[in-house]
């Protein structure tokens, strides 16, 4: 089956998927040996990590990126004028209260299943697109109810998987952290391939992470589907799910952010809040001292370069010293 | 008096300055001594040149008396309206009111500069977080919490969307400080599909029909906005002569452009260029004005054209500049080392292009808005650079850097791929903070270097 790459929680793995292609969320490696990108001044490690990954080859037939930072834009066209694997640059509006960005979001939808037609997708209809939708909403309610019963990196790992092919996604095998650890939330954006140890060394540490709003975790999930609006218009659903849901740093005006955030990290009895940027991504960055004023949690900063999962160490020696404080 | 076209330093000028007053030199208001905004605190012009040329003398004038005539306005009745990051689209709808005023927040960018950080709008910036690691655009932040440099406006819009992630993240932050902003959506410009229905743009990038739509439905929001904001209907009829107005400033812009960017010897001094392609952004408040100073700036650089003078050596190495520097004084610097300015593109061209006047007002704004060279792909963007590169015959290409600003870090290695690819020119890709004393002998090196590169390929 051909694999479409993604990169990016607004694309709907359900419009991947329905059109009988096999969806590859990306986990780029960390920097190291040919990366030249990732560690280039000013470069957001992340998004120099997607370029080394596409010139180094991936395992799909294409790549979809999209707009919601700049750096991953100028990513695509570097890419793109590279030449070794087509990319489709998906064009997520930074606002969203308007009519016209919602037309507009789900228009570039309707574009990326022509630009699927041409990588060998066939276009579902209705009743296909709904099926395939059910079935990962399913699986995502299935994963959020297990999720006391799961660790941080279980939990991740899952998630990730959801975002692939899900004939291939067995559920996880409850391997729930030690009930005494503080409870945590992480957020920021997305992480690299390596980065996933990061929910070990926390665990480790004495940490317990109950929200992770990381790009790839919870925060980034669609909303539930409607059967009633997946039944009048399932590719609508789809598009409202993903672009009128999802909290993020991008969005202009952000507050929809801390109005999720407020909600889940009562809701969760959350003690501190474990803040991971990339260096030079200024979207996160510029958040964080908002953060710190909003919040009467704790925050431990945890600026990330392309080279971090070389210093497990001084990952441990912070997060022991943030969990110190909590204790 | 010698009246030879020549570059002065600020002290030169205040004496100047008295001889052409006691000659009968007639100024506007907001004229005088240049050395009078030093005093007040614009200390870099100390370590500035200049050039001579009364019509120089008012540019430098008219862009250093903007907070006054800013505050003028709102002393007067005039509502104002902090247009930021366009770079050029919502300021032409705003003077298309009479009892409306824009400026550009983002100015703010070049008051570490000018002030030699003898503020507290880093400082401030640095409080809140945004550190040296955000573009000197981050000074905006300071400016919005202190207030000491631009008044409130009552409107605040800001696009984004395909725009640097350093801004659209700093706006945010001021939005965040009880600041409100009205945002409007500046789509990725991209390559039309298939069949899709194209527009072309001012200055000829396409876009598919389906974007300029989306980009007229965004200002139309802007355009209420406006209306409402001044109490009065913005009409088609209103914003067609505004539009005639905008491009009247464009017309007088290109001919300068190209006049000063081709004559030889240099007629004008790339600072003063500079500011002069600064003003179409926002008109520096005062639009009558504007075009008043810049046929003055035109009508010099046609006297000296036809007198056959310049300020520079006839064997001044013309190079293309890409992107605006934080520090004013590398461009004095460019000419220390034996170049000149041929070219540049400095993030705003869509706003020195004609807008279409054939079209219905809000489709040809809509159009403008879409042919910013960085709302699209770099490859557009460099495409345009090589093809202005060809047409001024420029011999070099500097890519300035603005310290931690999102798009440099990848741009410079796609605009100089494509120049090596296109054109047989050295490039050097150099990073100019606000404050580049530190860094003189080395830019002035590396400047060097390239300028002289470009000289044996003469031979």
């Amino acid at each position: 089956m051909t694999a479409i790459a993604y990169a990016s929680p607004f694309v709907p793995v359900e419009w991947i998927a329905a059109h009988g292609l096999r969806p590859l969320w990306l986990r780029p490696p960390a920097a190291g040996g040919g990366a030249e990108f990732a560690a280039a001044r000013g470069v957001c490690p992340y998004a120099g990590a997607v370029v080394d990954a596409a010139e180094t080859g991936i395992d799909a037939s294409a790549l979809v990126l999209t707009t919601i930072c700049d750096q991953m834009r100028f990513a695509s066209a570097l890419i793109e004028s590279s030449g070794r694997c087509p990319v489709f640059l998906l064009n997520v509006p930074s606002t969203w209260q308007t009519g016209e960005a919602r037309s507009l979001y789900l228009a570039e939808l309707c574009r990326l299943g022509r630009f699927f037609e041409k990588h060998g997708g066939k276009p579902p209809n209705g009743a296909e697109l709904a099926r395939v939708m059910l079935a990962y909403d399913r699986a995502r309610s299935a994963l959020l109810s297990a999720q006391s019963t799961l660790s941080a990196r279980q939990f991740a790992e899952t998630a990730a998987k959801y975002r692939g092919p899900l004939e291939t996604a067995s559920p996880p095998k409850p391997d729930a952290p030690p009930a005494d650890g503080i409870p945590l939330a992480v957020l920021g954006g997305p992480l690299l391939e390596a980065d996933y140890e990061f929910f070990d060394v926390l665990q480790r540490a004495g940490g317990r992470v109950v929200l992770d709003a990381t790009e790839g975790g919870e925060r980034t999930m669609p909303r539930g589907f409607d059967p009633r609006k997946i039944d009048a218009d399932p590719l609508r659903a789809l598009a409202d799910a993903y672009f009128n849901a999802i909290p993020d740093a991008f969005r202009r005006p952000n507050a929809a952010l801390y109005e999720w955030l407020g909600r889940e990290l009562a809701a969760r009895h959350v003690r501190g809040i474990v803040f991971r940027r990339y260096v030079w991504c200024d979207l996160w960055h510029a958040e964080l001292q908002r953060l710190k004023r909003w919040t009467a949690l704790p925050v431990l900063d945890l600026d990330a370069g392309a080279d971090d999962v070389a210093a497990p160490n001084r990952m441990q020696g912070r997060f022991e010293a943030f969990l110190e404080m909590l204790a | 008096m010698n009246d030879r076209p020549r570059k002065i330093t600020l002290d030169q000028w205040d004496d100047r300055h008295a001889e052409l007053r006691a000659a009968g030199l007639n100024e506007p208001s907001y004229g005088g001594p240049l050395g009078r905004h030093a005093a007040q605190g614009d200390v870099r012009l100390r370590k500035l040149s200049f050039d001579n040329s009364p019509a120089a003398l008012r540019l430098w004038n008219f862009l250093l008396s903007e907070e006054d005539r800013l505050r003028d306005c709102k002393a007067r009745g005039k509502k104002l309206v902090g247009a930021m990051k366009d770079l050029g689209t919502v300021p032409v709808m705003v003077y298309s009111l009479p009892n409306l005023a824009a400026f550009y927040p983002d100015g703010a960018w070049w008051l570490p500069c000018m002030k030699e950080n003898r503020t507290d709008l880093l400082k401030i910036a640095d409080s809140l977080g945004i550190d040296d690691s955000f573009c000197p655009v981050r000074a905006m932040l300071g400016a919005f919490v202190n207030q000491k440099h631009f008044p409130l406006p009552g409107l605040l819009t800001c696009s984004v969307g395909a725009t640097c992630d350093d801004f659209s993240a700093i706006a945010q932050r001021v939005e965040s400080l009880g600041f409100p902003i009205l945002w409007w959506e500046i789509p990725h410009r991209r390559r039309p599909d298939g069949d899709e229905p194209v527009v072309e743009l001012p200055g000829g990038f396409t876009a598919p029909e389906t974007q300029v739509a989306f980009v007229r439905a965004e200002l139309e929001r802007i355009r209420r906005a406006l209306a409402d904001y001044a109490g009065e209907p913005l009409t088609d009829e209103l914003l067609s002569a505004g539009i005639e107005r905008a491009n009247q400033v464009r017309s007088i812009l290109g001919k300068l452009r190209e006049l000063a960017y081709c004559a030889n010897p240099c007629p004008m001094p790339a600072l003063e260029m500079l500011i002069a392609e600064m003003l179409a952004i926002h008109f520096c408040s005062d639009h009558n004005e504007t075009v008043a100073v810049l046929a003055e700036l035109r009508d010099e650089v046609v006297r000296r054209v036809r007198a056959g003078i310049g300020v520079l050596a006839d064997d001044a190495v013309r190079v293309f500049w890409v992107n605006p520097v934080a520090d004013l004084r590398v461009m004095n610097l460019l000419e220390d080392a034996g170049g000149r300015v041929c070219g540049t593109e400095y993030l705003f061209c869509h706003a020195l292009d004609p807008i279409p006047a054939d079209l219905p007002p809000m489709e040809a704004l809509a159009r403008m808005a879409l042919a910013d060279p960085m709302v699209g792909s770099p490859r557009d963007r460099t495409g345009r650079i090589v093809a202005d590169i060809r047409r001024f015959g420029a011999e070099a290409l500097v890519v300035s850097r603005i310290p931690g600003a999102s798009h440099c870090a990848w741009e410079a290695a796609a605009i100089g791929e494509a120049v090596r690819a296109q054109l047989d020119i050295p490039m050097i890709d150099i990073e100019v903070p606000s404050l580049a004393d530190a860094m003189r002998p080395t830019l002035r090196t590396r400047l060097e270097a390239l300028l002289e590169t470009a000289r044996t390929r003469r031979r």
